[in-house]
């Protein structure tokens, strides 16, 4: 029920509750007790008192938020940053995406990012397309590095379904520092760091079959595709191995003991069809052993494809890199509790989770004979559709169903004596949102410090709960505060195409600066530049240098000012304009805007950008900042000159 | 006409076509394997009493028919007869103890993509994983069988009644379920009937996704725990099912489109009578919703569906509505009849004379008090209801039925199937007896 509904009702309540008792009181009815349900209506309505104070109250204007919110943007292709419990949202940050205000994805410094790693095929793709870069992507799975399952406030990982990309953001600057196609691999879905004992490794889902060469020999074959599980190299962000294996790949997790990753998969059959893909009563839960791996790598048993060592998991190869689980019906979530003991499988579906103990794999690669369910201990009935788990640290799990349109929140260890054959009910208490759940998160829940105070529903669709903006609607996530089993909705959050996933990290965990560090290395290649030029881009600069039609303009700003009120260039000269913003303060970030030319840069406090292009059309042309910075901040401008090719 | 059949003889019939011919088998070791490697097409193999181990493949079309007192024996592997043959018939055979393991869904009897205008009629299975899977089988008709799953504690290691996956015109009727998880399992299929069968015991009794064009028809589903779960599929029809004693919703109608649901009976029990999410242009009309804690919940935005002469007799909150938009719920003059609507009917025109708005304070006291029903006329109740009227509720959006009818329509159970409805669910006690291999008792 929303606030909206709840206000409406509690003024219900209360007319219905004073013309009852004032009529009951002069009636015949006083005995009958209608006086106790007014009143029990008047409660039921009002939101729980713990719910809006003390540790749960939502911080007031001028207040902080106790957490961040690093959200998805699925195919807006860029991650949010959200405050938490106030579901206000601070900050976008592209990634994947061509983005206007920024110049992401125009900037060189951006630009080699987003091409650096590129492989060759798809710059040769790109280019027949007349374009450096992509400028969409499809950002499902925010995740930070871990150091012995903790977030560490290092990194942010996340993948690129639609270009089969993954890209890593420094959080001291909240800017991507790489991005990196993944070979063999097609449409990066499930991604998940490593947790112990770091994040050496950050583990991720093809999910599209293809041939094990994808060069056009093999089409329409499918028992000859495959799908490819890849671990990135988290700190030089390059891949480390793939292995192949039977069976699509979905979501995926790790463990606290820096042993296995895992993943699910709705496509065991290998089917093309709809029908295909829901043929099999039950799919299955890929186990990663990675030490095997690493000592296969060490014994060669790899091949080498687009320069990726890959190793062969597929079913009844009879190796010792993975192993299958059945899993009732299409899994999708897969989730590791903070008891660092319990994984978490969501039936999707099956109206079931299956409950595995991780310390129980180990068998399963010792004696090929060992049933490979017998590593479910608990498999409970919550309700339809459920897709992710998440926890609370003490021991109680909340999922998301889908199809119910409900979160259940459930207790792993009751659930576990109930398989065992103990008649107790393991669910605690089930809440409505709206409408349809996918991702779940609780504060800190995906690590070894989930402290359970808050709870994130990431629900599908919004349908009539906004005022209407037309056929294309928001989603709508939905936080609840926590105490013990209550859970009490306190906000609904739209938001615009479409988070998937998040994660909740307590503010102590997250130190960025406030301005660049002039030494960063996003701007190497303008500083080398700089210096072959004889220019300091740490000072006040005002450099215009010709070398032969390439010409290369640094200027400095200043608020309200750009050092260069003009610069003259000739008709098709290619021009780069370095701007170095030497203001030091506090959200001063200047841009750089060139009218008519379709340029737009960001500039922070401290920072270097540059942009490239062609003068191709002579004439004048203001440029000018638009990044609000001063009371002269309109007059920040200046002109650019461009001589006629003949002249 | 003379074939290798040992233990067995051969009858031919001036009547039958020259190739058709009545097998008789005794029981033997590997009997029934052998009569059905040396059967021609067309045969009709009949099984003396007596034990014939499986699991069999049958590879041609023939008839095999069981007797009095003769069982098939799986033997605890695979499935039990497959038929991997178009037009063939299975029936009054006893089939038993399929393996155990859900990968390979192991079953009873199943019918491959191959087995095409299948008829499995008048069997009885029991002790198999799931009883009968139409897996691919294409006009299949599945017809008068008994089915009886497995009671394990562990609800998702039993396996479905019947299972149908993809199976374009099949008909599953007149079968009666016991036990197991689902009574019937509707995935990626479409132009099924599913008419007249019985299920109890279970964990759904119809459980049914993405099979469109179908029919749900005069089912039964008592003490499962939930009744009829459809989802994901346009233009089905539902209609004369009863669902009593089921735990969580009785009717369940999720992105199901273009639908007619009608007549049906939810009667006792249920969280939720009916579960309306995320459906649209369904017609609802002329059933019975009583005595579940929560009569309709209709939600997500479900928008074109017309909602008449149903009956909302008796729960604890007869609609929980959640929405912003304005819903009408009659049509041509015609609502619903509301169980706890205090109106008269003064011009006798079969319609109360003031409109229904469910979910005003007075449910509330309804069955927060049950003994206010005595006082749903009388004024303070009244007083209430103007009041309420005078200040409406600031919420937007809610149901609003305009003409509210004054009697429920007639629907009824029929007494032999209220005979069959337990005073305590199975689901309510948790009462289950094939757990030994699962649980070690002390």
């Amino acid at each position: 029920m929303s606030d909206q509904d709840k206000k409406g009702l509690s003024r219900r309540g209360f007319m219905g509750a004073t013309a009852t008792g004032a009529a009951l009181l002069g009636g015949a009815g006083g005995r009958l007790g209608l006086l106790g349900g007014a009143a029990a209506v008047t409660a039921a309505t009002s939101t729980a008192s713990w719910a809006q104070s003390g540790d749960h109250a939502s911080p007031a204007p001028g207040e902080l938020d106790e957490y961040y919110g690093f959200w998805s943007s699925g195919q807006a292709g860029e991650m949010r940053i959200l405050g938490i419990p106030s579901m206000r949202e601070l900050m976008r940050v592209p990634v994947f995406n061509r983005c206007s205000a920024t110049g992401w994805g125009q900037t060189n410094e951006s630009i080699k990012i987003l091409t650096q790693d590129m492989m060759p095929e798809t710059k040769e793709y790109l280019a027949a397309q007349g374009k450096k870069v992509h400028d969409n992507g499809d950002l499902h799975h925010v995740h930070m590095s871990f150091t012995e399952g903790k977030y560490d406030g290092r990194f942010l990982f996340m993948n690129d379904k639609a270009n089969t990309r993954v890209a890593r953001i420094r959080c001291d600057v909240m800017k991507p520092d790489k991005i990196i196609d993944i070979p063999n691999a097609k449409a990066i879905h499930g991604l998940r760091p490593q947790k112990w004992p770091r994040t050496n490794y950050v583990f991720a889902n093809g999910e599209d079959e293809v041939p094990m060469v994808n060069d056009g020999r093999i089409l329409d074959e499918p028992e000859k595709y495959v799908n490819f599980f890849t671990a990135v190299n988290a700190d030089e962000m390059t891949v480390a191995w793939q292995v192949m294996v039977s069976g699509n790949l979905d979501n995926t997790d790790a463990d606290y003991e820096g042993k296995w990753a895992f993943s699910t998969s709705y496509n065991s059959e290998m089917g093309m069809t709809l029908p295909e893909m829901m043929e099999a009563e039950m799919d299955h839960v890929v186990i990663f052993n990675i030490a095997e791996i690493e000592a296969g790598i060490a014994a060669g048993d790899y091949i080498e494809l687009n320069g990726v060592k890959v190793l062969d998991g597929r079913k009844g190869q009879n190796k010792q890199y993975t192993r299958y689980v059945p899993i009732p019906n299409s899994p999708h979530g897969i989730n590791m509790a903070p008891d660092k003991k319990h994984l978490c499988v969501a039936g999707k579906l099956s109206p079931t989770v299956s409950v595995l103990d991780v310390t129980k794999f180990d068998s399963l690669f010792e004696d090929d004979m060992i049933d490979p369910r017998s590593v479910v201990v608990a498999e409970p009935e919550l309700g339809l559709g459920p897709l992710h788990t998440c926890f609370d640290g003490k021991g109680n799990c909340f999922t998301t169903l889908f199809l119910d349109s409900q979160v259940v929140m459930w207790n792993i260890e009751d659930a576990i004596r109930q398989y065992n054959g103990e008649d107790v009910d393991p669910i605690r208490t089930k809440k409505d949102v709206h409408y349809q759940p996918g991702h779940n998160s609780t504060t800190m829940g995906e690590t070894l410090e989930a402290d359970g105070k808050w709870y994130l529903s990431m629900n599908k669709f919004s349908k009539d709960r906004f005022l209407n903006v037309g056929p294309l609607k928001p989603e709508n996530e939905q936080l609840f505060a926590l105490n013990g089993t209550e859970m009490e909705l306190i906000h609904d959050g739209p938001t615009f195409a479409e988070p998937h996933d998040s994660i909740l990290v307590h503010r102590s965990v997250v130190n960025p600066v406030n301005v660049w560090d002039r030494n960063d290395p996003m701007w190497a290649d303008a500083r080398a530049q700089a210096e072959a030029d004889g220019v300091d881009i740490d000072d006040y600069q005002d450099s215009v240098i010709r070398d032969g039609n390439k010409v290369r303009v640094y200027m400095s700003s200043q608020a309200p000012e750009f050092s260069l009120p003009s610069f003259t260039v000739k008709q098709g000269d290619e021009v780069t304009v370095y701007v170095t913003n030497l203001d030091d303060i506090d959200d001063l970030t200047h841009g750089f805007t060139l009218n008519n030319h379709g340029v737009a840069m960001e500039v922070g406090p401290q920072a270097t950008a540059s942009v490239t292009f062609t003068a191709a059309k002579p004439g004048v042309y203001w440029y000018y900042c638009q990044w609000f910075c001063h009371a002269l901040h309109m007059e920040m401008r200046g002109r650019m000159f461009v001589e006629p090719k003949n002249g | 006409m003379k074939r290798l059949v040992p233990f067995a003889f051969a009858l031919i019939f001036a009547a039958l076509p020259a190739w058709a011919a009545k097998i008789y088998v005794q029981p033997a070791e590997g009997a029934l394997a052998r009569a059905l490697e040396g059967a021609n097409a067309g045969d009709e193999i009949i099984l003396a009493p007596g034990r014939y181990a499986g699991p069999v493949v049958i590879e041609f079309p023939l008839t095999l028919t069981g007797s009095v007192g003769s069982v098939i024996d799986g033997g605890g592997k695979g499935s039990v007869v497959t038929v991997n043959a178009p037009d063939v018939t299975l029936q009054t055979l006893t089939i038993v103890n399929s393996g155990r393991v859900h990968q390979p869904i192991d079953a009873g009897i199943t019918l491959t993509q191959k087995a095409r205008g299948a008829r499995v009629l008048g069997n009885y299975l029991h002790d198999n994983l799931v009883g009968i899977d139409i897996h691919g089988a294409r006009n299949a008709l599945i017809k008068g069988n008994r089915i009886e799953g497995l009671q394990l504690k562990r609800m998702n290691d039993r396996g479905n009644g019947i299972y149908v996956w993809n199976a374009p015109g099949s008909v599953v009727e007149d079968n009666e379920i016991r036990y197991g998880r689902d009574g019937i399992f509707s995935n990626s299929s479409k132009r099924n009937v599913y008419r007249g069968n019985l299920m109890r015991d279970l964990r759904f009794a119809v459980h049914y996704m993405y099979t469109n064009d179908s029919e749900i028809v005069a089912n039964i589903s008592i003490g499962n725990h939930l009744g009829f779960a459809m989802m994901y599929s346009d233009r089905i029809v539902a209609r004369d099912n009863i669902s009593i004693s089921d735990r969580d919703y009785g009717v369940m109608l999720n992105y199901t489109n273009q639908s007619d649901i009608f007549s049906n009976q939810v009667i006792g029990g249920a969280e939720k009578c009916a579960f309306v999410y995320n459906a649209h242009r369904n017609l609802l009309a002329e059933n019975r919703f009583e005595g579940c804690d929560i009569g309709i919940h209709f939600t997500a935005g479900s928008e074109r569906n017309t909602v008449t002469g149903n009956a909302f007799i008796g729960n604890r909150t007869q609609v929980k509505y959640v929405g912003t938009r304005d819903v009408e719920w009659s049509f041509d003059g015609r609502g619903n009849f509301w169980s706890d609507h205090p109106s008269f009917d003064l011009n006798g025109d079969a319609r109360a004379d003031s409109i229904y708005r469910p979910n005003d304070l007075m449910d509330h006291i309804l069955w927060s008090q049950p003994a206010a029903k005595l006082l749903i006329g009388a004024p303070a109740v009244q007083l209430v209801r103007w009041s309420q009227e005078q200040f409406p509720a600031t919420a937007p959006g809610g149901v609003i039925d305009s003409h509210p009818l004054i009697a429920a329509p007639d629907l009824a159970v029929p007494q032999d199937i209220l005979l069959l409805v337990p005073a305590t669910p199975l689901w309510a006690t948790g009462a289950s007896d094939d757990d030994a291999a699962h649980f070690k008792l002390n």
